[in-house]
């Protein structure tokens, strides 16, 4: 019996909660999806950063399973809360709460069990998509093929085994506690609009306001950021985004008390009212959806930011098809060309080596001008503290400053296809990149590059992107005429390689195994040079951070993969938990406004009896609908737009790219408002339908 | 039962005239006549009362006369428009110009207060800011809730949100005030209260009233009962000249002579 009631109520309420199952499906199929990433054994073999993205993924999964979660559980505790008038009739005909309790965990194991097998058969579609938009980011071709792994399979129902358990534990102690008379009157529970103190909390809205334009300055021009300081913003920011609801709702109160103009026009005083009382009694929970909705806005723009870097920077970061450094200077790179040379087919090889003429003076102008830095190399006076440039050095820069002759510089521009440059005898230029440049502005009064006769004059700068990463210097080179050249010291030798074509999947590999081979040959070589500081002083890889790949032999071509890897290693996870959450964000709206349909219902009978036609009463619904959407997602869009502009600043300051921030969060915001307007639009009919069951013509 | 008129309709202004209206509901299989066959008129200024026992169809013929529901055969003519004949746009404009509406469970909005509620129906009908306060301000000081203003629906008693109902069904000036069952949740002095306001209304200003009811203490304020029974009308009573006290025993009569409901007081 208690079978066929179970069976019968999972029916009847599967119209009511059509959007919560429709949720529960996509998170059932998102989880497989994400989770056959973790269990693949292609990409295994295809990735080599396979264990950061199993890593990453794991981390996500667990946020997911959490809010998750916390959904189920709200919905459990709404469902029971909406049908308590039922479950009061069934105590008072005699039924035992365990057999209560019994029936709704039943209808609820059903429930999640028909979504968690619709979720199945569309993780698998999902899980394709997946797939292929992750082996067309790092440029691979990509058969449909299903993969049903085992491991997954267990994996996804566990963790939405564990989603439900966790929740369905705190629903049995609330259903335990209830008493027939609660039961019998906890609808009516929130219709009590209590208003108490409202001219004091309707602050809380400036209040709010003022506290996020503090927020935004302190982001975008703070400088001594301490930990407390962190803390306290953080802490405030969260408070903020609960309070900021009490504030509204207590604003409108209180304006609609004072009869502000707005309230005799049309259908506004009613509009105000419901919008400030159901924020009211839903302040915690709007609270929580505007969080979730910041961590799915700003989790997409910081996925697109990579994915912009790794689409469009990471050729840019290395524009020669093989770039071998080599610490030492008389290194002939016969092996690394012996096994290039094995593989593909050169176009064009080029060997030469880097200078040093014993002076520091551009390492330490930047060590001590650029912001990444902070005072770190700083006495307390301003000067450079040179003490700990040597000490820490980190191997931004090499130990001397970086020069190259200008016959290399100009052939290797030639090989990229840039404008030869040309000098006079008394004059240099600075090769340096772009990022560094933007921020430091011109600085060439602050050194003096000596020449023969005398200090040479300074030509320009030089900003494209030329493989600046610690092979053609940590962030700059400086490019002096040949004759100077040959009066310094080589520094660590470069061998630069076209390649006629595409160069093959495992020559980065090769050429490392290559490397490996001869360290003990080229050690013995050099072995009077045995001091560490001297074996390493001509390492570097410059300010570069966020995504850096420093590597001695960079073959583009692999090295974009890899990093493309690396990358889909954070846009995944991030795209996975960002449109979780908006998802459960969304349902949680979607069910309180179709559940709430019913209470509406009857007022707008008693709209429409008052005169209001069923056109003005739809538009009014749908203005309902849409302010109680938009809200969140407004207020949500705000904070977000400051921390993904701060975000993305950093982004571009430490990472050398030109992220267009605004844009992608823009394109965030659309993507967001595109899975939004589904879940409104279903909302809205779902909504217009219930009212029509019982409506005046 | 013969149904006496008197000729009384000739006599005052004829404001509605209900011409042989029926209301069937539920399919061909079973199908339930609601009300049969039902004409009468209500001149300007009228205070007339239905009553009948439950299922006789008061209420369904309230809801068609309101444009709550739509008639099944028959017409309504309102003044010289046959709102049966309505698209449901010119429908809600024409409650929203003609009537008022009183019922059983007051249906105030549980969002707005009082002043808010009664103010809501005047915003509806874009009615300036100052003729909104002045206005809402004389009805509530005339129906004694202007005290209550600021209290929401759930912090006032029944009889004092049944006011605020009948404030907000008066104060937009409708050609007819509908009740159905207004007193049927309040005790009785709230009840008499109330029915006075309604008289008061009635003879102050001019308010044509159409009230359903089966409480013969509530129908004994109306000036014409109509007496209904399995949808059809079988007796009308008119109070004439006759004292509150002796159309309550009149309609008391009537009601034991059909073994009809009474919850006289």
């Amino acid at each position: 019996m208690l079978v066929k009631l179970a069976l019968r109520n999972v029916k009847r309420s599967a119209r009511d909660y059509l959007v919560y199952f429709f949720t529960m499906t996509v998170v059932v199929a998102l989880m497989f999806a994400f989770n056959s990433l973790l269990f693949s054994e292609d990409i295994r073999k295809m990735f080599e950063q396979a264990m950061i993205m199993e890593a990453m993924l794991g981390l996500a999964t667990f946020f997911i399973v959490m809010i998750i979660a916390w959904l189920i559980n709200y919905m459990l505790r709404f469902i029971l809360e909406k049908r308590s008038r039922e479950f009061g009739t069934y105590l008072l005909l005699g039924m035992k709460k365990k057999q209560i309790a019994k029936l709704y965990m039943r209808e609820n194991v059903l429930f999640g069990a028909g979504a968690f097998l619709t979720g199945l058969v569309l993780g698998v579609l999902v899980q394709q998509m997946i797939m292929s938009v992750l082996y067309s980011m790092v440029s691979m071709d990509y058969r449909i093929h299903i993969e049903m792994n085992k491991n997954c399979l267990i994996m996804t129902g566990s963790c939405y085994a564990g989603c439900y358990i966790l929740a369905l534990l705190g629903c049995k102690r609330k259903l335990g506690k209830m008493n027939i008379y609660r039961l019998m009157n906890a609808e009516k529970q929130n219709e009590e609009i209590k208003e108490s103190h409202e001219e004091l909390k309707k602050w809380l809205l400036p209040v709010s306001g003022l506290f996020l334009f503090l927020f935004g300055v302190w982001l975008f021009f703070g400088k001594n950021w301490s930990t407390q300081l962190v803390l306290l913003f953080l802490v405030g920011l969260v408070l903020v985004i609960y309070l900021f609801y009490m504030g509204l709702s207590s604003f409108i109160v209180c304006y609609v008390r004072r009869k502000g103009k707005l309230i005799y026009r049309g259908q506004n005083l009613f509009l105000l009212r419901q919008f400030s009382s159901k924020i009211k009694t839903m302040q915690f929970t709007m609270g929580t959806l505007t969080a979730l909705f910041v961590l799915a806005f700003l989790g997409c723009s910081v996925a697109m930011m990579f994915n912009f870097y790794q689409d469009r920077m990471l050729a840019q970061k290395m524009p020669f098809d093989v770039h071998i450094h080599s610490e030492y200077v008389q290194d002939t790179f016969a092996a690394e060309l012996a096994v290039i040379e094995e593989n593909a087919r050169i176009k064009e090889k080029y060997l030469y080596h880097i200078y040093e003429n014993g002076t520091d003076q551009v390492n330490v102008y930047l060590y001590t001008h650029l912001k990444v830095f902070g005072d770190m190399y700083k006495k307390e006076d301003g000067s450079p503290d040179r003490q700990v440039i040597a000490q820490k050095r980190n191997f931004t820069y090499c130990t001397y400053d970086t020069y190259m002759g200008l016959t290399d510089y100009n052939h290797l521009r030639d090989m990229i296809g840039l404008e030869e440059v040309s000098l006079n005898e008394e004059e240099y230029v600075i090769h340096i990149k772009d990022r560094v440049l933007r921020e430091t502005g011109d600085f060439s009064d602050q050194i003096v590059v000596e020449g023969s006769q005398g200090p040479l004059r300074f030509s320009g700068y030089f900003s494209e992107p030329f493989s600046q990463d610690g092979h053609n210097g940590g962030d700059y080179v400086i490019v002096v005429p040949d004759a100077l050249t040959a009066k310094m010291n080589p520094f660590y030798s470069e061998l630069a390689v076209e390649l006629v074509d595409a160069a093959p999947e495992n020559l980065k590999k090769e050429l490392d195994q290559a490397a490996k081979g001869l360290d003990f040959k080229q050690v013995d070589v050099v072995a009077d040079l045995d001091e560490e500081e001297t074996l390493y002083a001509n390492s570097c890889c410059g300010s570069d951070s966020i995504v850096v790949y420093v590597a001695d032999n960079l073959v583009r071509d692999n090295v974009v993969v890899e990093v493309k890897c690396m990358l889909s290693t954070l846009i995944f996870p991030m795209l996975y938990m960002g449109l979780v959450f908006l998802c459960v964000a969304l349902t949680v709206l979607s069910i309180q406004q179709l559940s709430d349909s019913a209470k509406y219902r009857f007022r707008y009978h008693v709209l429409k009896q008052i005169g209001m036609g069923a056109k003005p009463v739809a538009g009014l619904i749908f203005k309902q609908l849409a302010l109680f959407y938009l809200c969140p997602a407004l207020f949500a869009m705000l904070i977000s737009g400051i921390i993904a502009g701060f975000v993305g600043g950093k982004f571009n300051y430490y990472s050398g790219a030109a992220t267009p921030v605004g844009q992608y969060l823009g394109i965030s915001f659309l993507l967001f408002f595109g899975v939004y307007s589904i879940y409104f639009a279903a909302t809205y009919v779902g909504f217009m339908h219930n009212l029509e069951e019982n409506s005046v013509k | 039962m013969p149904v006496s008129t008197g000729g009384w309709e000739q006599e005052m202004k004829e404001y509605i005239n209900v011409c042989e209206v029926e209301k069937y509901y539920g399919s061909e299989a079973g199908m339930t006549k609601a009300v049969d066959r039902v004409s009468f008129t209500v001149a300007e200024g009228e205070f007339v009362g239905v009553m009948g026992a439950s299922g006789s169809g008061k209420t369904t013929l309230l809801n068609m006369l309101s444009t709550i529901d739509s008639v099944t055969a028959g017409h309504i003519y309102f003044q010289d428009t046959d709102i049966t004949e309505l698209k449901p746009d010119q429908l809600s404009d024409f409650r929203r110009e003609n009537l008022g509406f009183v019922f059983q469970d007051y249906n105030l909005l549980d969002t707005l207060t009082m002043e808010e509620n009664i103010v809501l129906a005047m915003t509806l009908q874009k009615k300036s800011r100052k003729e909104i306060v002045k206005d809402s301000e004389e009805m509530m000081k005339l129906l004694g809730i202007w005290e209550l203003r600021d209290k929401y629906p759930y912090q006032v008693s029944g009889g004092q949100k049944q006011r605020c109902a009948c404030a907000r069904a008066l104060i937009n000036r409708p050609k007819l005030l509908l009740a159905d069952e207004p007193t049927g949740a309040l005790d009785s002095k709230a009840a008499g209260t109330l029915l006075e306001t309604f008289q008061n209304m009635n003879e102050t200003k001019k308010a044509t009233i159409f009230m359903v009811t089966h409480d013969a203490f509530s129908a004994s304020y109306c000036s014409r009962i109509l007496f209904l029974k399995d949808g059809r009308i079988f007796h009308e009573l008119i109070r004439g000249t006759k004292s509150r006290r002796e159309f309550l025993n009149a309609v008391l009569d009537v009601l034991s002579l059909t073994g009809g409901e009474s919850d006289a007081c």
